[in-house]
């Protein structure tokens, strides 16, 4: 048979090409479950890290069932809210519902434009509240969850994950416990500008503490994702101004009594 | 050529990464722990393996010219399904997140295209298989050698564990492209020691 004919070439091209995406779609489909239980743990088990339930490396090691199993044991209550902090719809508990970094990405629009969105808000039984950030990093998205105490402006945790930032330098948002570290107590400054911040060359400190409640040292040769990750924050804690109450104005001295103005 | 030869020449006489020079952009990206390199060297192995076999039965009935188009697509299904079943596992699913878009450039990797172009599309499917399998060995070689030394000095961790003393400042060099680069030469210059021949006059 003479394989060099054109009605050979075209015909072999297609059968190939058919096989091929045949036996993808049918791969894809019949591992989609897995994949997208996997997704669902890693999600969950970052929201719980930034809780401080555990370390990552932690529910890494329980396997997802456990983390799955210990979501639904410290669940409370699960919705999303619009901008003026309405509740618009609850999520599924039983199904221990989440938002994978799809959704954030197609929220992250929304808030951008500044309208129109629907950003969830997870409560735990011990009265943390965990809500998602998105943003983009240098290469690639960032997107994160930061875990407020009962009072809605302290942060109780923070988790961060990236899709390519440089290892060992960007990286660290995801990788170094110590710069996540430093957003614990620190305060959100909901519908202030910035509502926080990551301050290139240090936040400045008194006593190993920043001075400014709202403000963290960014990472050492990685200015541009801790920009990003900076602006991912202040677009979406504002995007949440509405859910946290946006007249609580901190007050660096009194802090048992601070002043909350009315709108 | 014998059989002991394909498959004992690909790990060290003509090593795809320091002899050939193939391969280099992703032995500077995944080599900074050894658990990322070992799973990319795996997953080599195993698309360059398994796609050499296939061409190889197909190799009589691919046409001449569009013959480059057929390995790709058949290289690239290759990657999509490992880039699949390591998504869809538990234990693989957190190195597959943080190899990223390096399992998908598997497809661009010279070393795969380049030995069915060269050895594939003229022997039978068993040694064109182990050709592929050992190409894919003597990079996964490399890989691990480099990310011995990066993973070591850079995290002072191997495979995730502690070894360096907890007063260890990590430096942060070794864990950038560069470095890897400087260690590359460094084993192409030892090979190039010990094996005469490679040595231009």
């Amino acid at each position: 048979m003479n394989t060099n004919s054109n009605l050979y070439t075209v015909i072999y091209t297609t059968v190939i090409v058919v096989v091929v995406a045949a036996v993808l779609a049918f791969v894809s489909q019949s591992l989609k479950s897995k994949q997208d239980a996997n997704e669902k743990a890693e999600t969950i088990s970052q929201m719980l890290t930034a809780g401080g339930f555990g370390t990552k490396a932690e529910f890494q090691a329980m396997g997802n069932a456990k983390v799955l199993e210990t979501y639904g044991n410290e669940i409370e209550s699960a919705f999303t809210v619009d901008a003026k902090g309405a509740k618009v719809a609850d999520l599924d508990l039983a199904a221990k519902e989440v938002f994978s970094p799809k959704q954030l990405k197609a929220q992250n629009y929304k808030v951008k434009a500044g309208e129109g969105y629907a950003l969830p808000v997870f409560i735990f039984k011990n009265g943390i509240t965990v809500v998602p950030v998105y943003g983009a990093g240098l290469w690639g998205p960032v997107w994160g969850y930061i875990a407020f105490e009962a009072d809605g402006k302290t942060i109780h945790g923070a988790y961060f994950d990236h899709e390519s930032e440089t290892a060992g330098l960007g990286a660290k948002i995801k990788d170094d416990p110590a710069f996540q570290a430093e957003f614990v107590g620190e305060k959100a400054f909901f519908g202030q500008s910035p509502v926080f911040s990551i301050v290139k060359g240090g936040a400045p400190k008194e006593d190993g503490k920043s001075v400014v409640d709202n403000q963290i040292d960014a990472i050492t040769g990685a200015t541009m994702t801790s920009n990003g990750l900076d602006a991912a924050i202040n677009a979406w804690l504002g995007a949440y101004a509405g859910y946290f109450g946006t007249a609580t104005v901190p007050c660096t001295e009194c802090s048992d009594n601070e002043k909350t103005v009315e709108e | 050529m014998k059989l002991k030869e394909t498959i004992l020449d690909p790990i060290f006489k003509s090593n795809p990464i320091t002899v050939l020079v193939l391969g280099i952009c992703s032995s500077l990206a995944v080599t900074v722990t050894l658990k990322g390199a070992l799973v990319m060297a795996l997953s080599v192995m195993i698309v360059c393996g398994i796609s050499s076999l296939i061409l190889s039965i197909m190799r009589n009935t691919i046409p001449g010219r569009v013959r480059i188009i057929v390995q790709l697509v058949v290289v690239a299904m290759m990657v999509i399904l490992v880039d699949q079943i390591l998504k869809s596992f538990e234990a693989t699913y957190p190195i597959d997140k943080q190899l990223s878009v390096y399992i998908s450039l598997i497809i661009t990797n010279c070393i795969v295209m380049g030995r069915i172009e060269a050895f594939a599309l003229g022997n039978k499917p068993i040694p064109s298989m182990l050709d592929g399998l050992a190409n894919g060995a003597g990079y996964g070689m490399i890989l691990l050698i480099v990310a011995f030394f990066r993973e070591l000095l850079g995290s002072g961790t191997l495979f995730g564990l502690q070894v360096m003393p907890a007063g260890y400042v990590t430096n942060n060099l070794v864990i950038l492209p560069p470095f890897a680069l400087i260690l590359l030469g460094c084993i192409v210059w030892v090979q190039r020691s010990i094996q005469k021949d490679l040595q231009e006059k």
